[in-house]
């Protein structure tokens, strides 16, 4: 039963005040009634949050957004100044640019 | 059954198009309306069939589980522990429910997309998406404001550890991709990916009608259509399971983003 002996912090929650356990008095029974070691750290790591998935999509958006930003920032200025598209490519350009310095930034380590 | 695909072939409209999606209405039958329409009742079935197999499942719940409660609890602690935790850590454990339902509530509603006769899915119109990802949406900024406060929520999603004399090129992109790229992504990834699978199923199946109706000569190239559909029809089932999940691991990930605190 060696197993059991995690943190409180790995096996409980408080949320709103009230503490939560992650495992279910239903899933210790069980597991030893079948004859299996009961779960100890439902994480399955040591207990910190595993990489962000979603750094992919966040990423490729900053990229985008950040083209699409500032090329369509370009865009009304050259709309307005009367130029064909040297500000949208200078913004798209500078967007980029700030996109990839956002994505090291928020993402890298 | 060639006899009868025939019979069939004369009024198979090729190619298929937007207009397949909208089915006729159910209610008023045959009218011009798209209030009550197949989409509109698969939507009712699935809430219906969700509510009632929660419900009956954890009715009289068993230490040994039946084969049902086994089924709902395997659901519920699959999006728990391997979702809500995994992401969020655990403060997760608060926003399971939620998890859960859209996770089931998208595999159902996406499943239908597969099963043989009726073979349409709700999210293959952008309406059903668009709302899941709306409610996503206003979920996590909420989630941010209520645990930071509104000031410093802002500040923490807008404002990027950088030199103040770059700040006004980066917080336009920051929220762009924050606020205005998030809910558009989490409906458009579900809404084409169930669009694209319905008609590439209609492509399919439409398709060897067509060649048959073309020239009998063609018959052998249209069984092969056919049986295209059918592979189709299990690569379908993998796209149908991953964009569930995937929208449920994004939304988490956004509710984890909205609570992560300043490195």
């Amino acid at each position: 039963m060696a197993s059991c002996e995690t943190p409180d912090a790995w096996t409980t929650a408080v949320v709103r005040g009230v503490p939560l356990s992650f495992v279910s008095p239903a899933d210790i029974v069980r597991a030893v009634m079948t004859g299996q070691k009961p779960p100890g750290n439902p994480h399955g790591d040591d207990g910190q949050n595993p990489p962000d998935t979603g750094m992919g999509m966040t990423s490729i958006s900053y990229l985008l957004g950040g083209m699409l930003v500032w090329g369509g920032i370009g865009w009304l200025v050259d709309h307005y100044v009367g130029t064909k598209g040297i500000f949208a490519g200078i913004g798209a350009v500078i967007g980029t640019a700030g996109g990839v310095y956002l994505i090291v930034r928020r993402l890298g380590a | 059954m060639i006899g009868q695909s025939i019979v069939l072939a004369a009024d198979v409209p090729f190619p298929p198009s937007v207009e397949d999606f909208y089915l006729p209405s159910i209610l008023p039958w045959g009218g011009e309306s798209y209030w009550f329409t197949k989409i509109t009742l698969l939507v009712w079935v699935s809430v219906a069939a969700l509510i009632i197999f929660f419900l009956v499942s954890n009715r009289k719940p068993q230490l040994v589980p039946t084969k049902k409660q086994w089924l709902a609890e395997s659901l519920y602690g699959f999006v728990r522990n391997n979702i809500a935790i995994e992401m969020i850590g655990p403060r997760g454990v608060a926003f399971a429910p939620y998890l859960t339902t859209l996770f089931c509530f998208i595999l159902v509603n996406n499943f239908f997309g597969i099963v043989p006769l009726i073979q349409i899915s709700p999210n293959s119109h952008i309406a059903f998406p668009a709302v899941l990802a709306i409610i996503s949406y206003v979920m996590f900024i909420y989630v941010g404001i209520r645990h930071h406060g509104f000031v410093k929520y802002f500040k923490t999603a807008l404002i990027p550890p950088a030199p103040w004399f770059i700040l006004p090129l980066l917080i336009p992109i920051e929220f762009f991709s924050n606020f205005l790229v998030r809910p558009f992504s989490l409906a458009v990834r579900l809404f084409a990916n169930m669009f694209a699978g319905h008609m590439l199923l209609l492509v399919f199946t439409l398709g060897g009608f067509a060649m048959l109706n073309a020239n009998a000569w063609l018959a052998p190239i249209s069984v092969v259509s056919w049986i295209m559909t059918i592979a189709l029809t299990f690569l379908e089932f993998m796209v149908i399971v991953l964009q569930a999940y995937v929208f449920t691991v994004l939304t988490a990930s956004y509710v984890q983003g909205a609570l992560a605190d300043e490195h």
